[in-house]
């Protein structure tokens, strides 16, 4: 979970798994995903117990919101081939 | 000892505050004496919030607390400035987008060298909006997908 100079930067690095090609997110978006309403009271005294568990949900629906609905993303298992 | 939620509650918030406050986690004697508990329930408590909030991890085989996204208390490449001073580190560049939220009203600056090239990638955030990015066309890259099912950390 990266940042890079640029999408070129990033294929270009030794590590860059063929299957990445489909994990690229734009900065704006990145944001947005990792900005959602629970990230928003990470300083609340009830932060643990009340808010983080709502993340899970909040990433997904936020994920969907921006098209990334694949396995690669939700974290779901692949579809059988 | 299994603590109830509120104690974890605590215990969270004495752990990041104390990242907030000085760019290093407390150790879990430090959150005990915080707390008013013995120290050793200290260290169960630590082990039972890490459990809670597993996006963050103990170093192996310690008690010593490595991650605590969006902060990491081990170094990483994602150099975390506020206020021109450069104490805190990020989990990865994702978390690093994060980081806004712990200091608001103030313009938290991350910097790190691209691993392809070495040369800087350089995001300025406040209160969660990107003011700045250098260069423009920075882009996030999630190398092995979210998920267990990927087989891989999740900070990779």
């Amino acid at each position: 979970m990266n940042l890079f100079r640029s999408e070129e930067h990033a294929r270009r690095w030794p590590a860059f798994q063929a299957r990445s090609a489909e994990g690229f997110i734009a900065l704006a978006d990145l944001g947005g995903l990792f900005g959602t309403e629970s990230r928003r009271h990470m300083l609340d005294a009830d932060y643990l117990s009340s808010w983080y568990p709502r993340r899970a949900a909040e990433r997904r629906a936020y994920l969907e919101r921006i098209g990334k609905t694949s396995p690669f993303w939700l974290g779901t298992p692949d579809a059988v081939q | 000892m299994t603590a109830d939620r509120s104690l974890h509650d605590r215990a969270f918030q004495r752990i990041m505050r104390g990242l907030i406050d000085t760019g290093r986690a407390p150790h879990y004697a430090e959150v005990a004496r915080a707390l008013g508990l013995p120290v050793d329930d200290g260290r169960r408590l630590l082990r039972e919030v890490m459990q809670a909030y597993p996006i963050g991890w103990l170093h192996p085989d310690t008690d010593y607390i490595a991650s605590f996204p969006p902060l990491n208390n081990l170094p990483t490449q994602y150099r975390v400035t506020v206020r021109g001073e450069q104490r805190w580190f990020a989990q990865c560049g994702f978390e690093a987008t994060s980081v806004t939220w712990l200091f608001p009203g103030e313009t938290v600056r991350v910097e790190a060298p691209c691993l392809d090239c070495g040369d800087p990638v350089t995001i300025e955030m406040r209160d969660g909006r990107i003011v700045w990015a250098d260069p423009p066309e920075v882009v996030g890259h999630l190398n092995y997908g979210f998920g267990p099912s990927r087989g891989q950390p999740p900070f990779l």
